[in-house]
């Protein structure tokens, strides 16, 4: 790794971010939620304490911005199989119902909030589309799995 | 013979009502959708426009939702996958043209114009959008995955437009967006 006095302030903050915080989430969704959630709704900037009190508000602020943009970019360059994957791993990370935040998540849409600002509108329409089947697919496997359970719970029964 | 000629009218035909529409009605026919409307057509952060046309028109993601065996999966997937492709050949052609308009505008005051340069970029210019406009065409017709192709070509040419004109900013943004992720 690189050193970080070497680094610019803006590079520094955000390896600092990535080493600090961001590894501690389990998968990118969660990560770029995270993120998203760093941003304030009405003038759209991001705020971080603890990245402020280190490299100042203003290298703080461009980290997260840029960061945010970099994990969307590798979302929606992902394919549908590894979306789905981790979409179910921020399912389980959640410690909801897997159905109750599928159903949220179709209703609410809460993922639109996490699309960072001013990316290009096909990389967006393509995230949001993508987003929408993996919830599709999740819900699919959830249905599968309810109707094969009853018939593998039978299985020790039958052993008998 | 005259079978042939009819179908070849009809296509032209078909291709000329795109071209005319995709002059009229730009990239954003789908305005009900709020937070792509918040995103401008193209901004600077984007993936380079041939990768992110092989992200659309992959087989990769129809092959995965096809291993459901759900019918319903498999016509949702479609349906969302025109739109986003259908969406992506407006786009390229919308600012394909507002690159050229911006071009045209700067040409105007600059003494060293090479004809023989300009003659390529028209041609150029000219083919991208009969391949937006077939592409447009076909997406509806067969789907976007009989064009995986001819999408990398749209993708190819589009950024040769933008590496041909580095003084247009617009164009310039293509450069950009390919920088980010070379």
């Amino acid at each position: 790794m690189a050193d970080p006095v070497q680094l610019g302030p803006m590079q520094s903050a955000r390896d600092d971010l990535e080493r600090r915080t961001l590894s501690g989430i389990c998968c990118d969704l969660a990560r770029l939620i995270y993120l998203a959630s760093t941003r304030d709704y009405n003038s759209g900037t991001y705020h971080h304490e603890g990245l402020a009190a280190r490299f100042g508000p203003e290298q703080a602020r461009e980290a997260l911005q840029s960061t945010h943009r970099n994990i969307f970019r590798r979302l929606v360059a992902l394919p549908l199989e590894e979306l789905v994957t981790e979409l179910e791993a921020y399912v389980n990370m959640s410690h909801e119902a897997p159905e109750g935040l599928i159903h949220a998540w179709r209703e609410l849409e809460p993922y639109r909030v996490a699309v960072p600002m001013e990316m290009d509108s096909t990389m967006v329409r393509l995230f949001l589309s993508n987003i929408k089947l993996a919830l599709e697919v999740l819900e699919f496997r959830q249905k599968q799995s309810q109707e094969c359970q009853p018939a593998s719970s039978l299985q020790p029964l039958l052993g008998r | 013979m005259s079978l042939s000629l009819a179908t070849a009218i009809t296509i032209a035909f078909a291709i000329l009502l795109f071209l005319v529409r995709n002059r009229i009605a730009p990239a954003g026919d789908h305005a009900s959708d709020e937070t792509v409307r918040r995103n401008p057509p193209s901004a600077g952060y984007a993936l380079p426009p041939a990768e992110l046309a092989s992200t659309i028109f992959s087989t990769r993601d129809r092959d995965f939702i096809q291993l459901t065996r759900s019918s319903r999966l498999e016509h949702l997937y479609l349906a969302e996958r025109k739109k986003v492709a259908s969406h992506w050949v407006q786009q390229i052609s919308h600012d394909a043209s507002r690159i050229m308009r911006e071009h045209r505008l700067r040409s105007r005051q600059s003494p060293n114009l090479s004809v023989g340069a300009e003659t390529k970029l028209s041609w150029q210019y000219f083919e991208l959008k009969l391949l937006c406009a077939s592409l447009l065409l076909f997406i509806q017709i067969f789907g976007p995955h009989a064009l995986v192709e001819l999408a990398s070509q749209v993708g190819a040419l589009y950024q040769r437009i933008g590496q041909s004109l580095p003084d247009v900013p617009a164009a310039s943004a293509i450069e950009s967006a390919r920088n980010l992720t070379a």
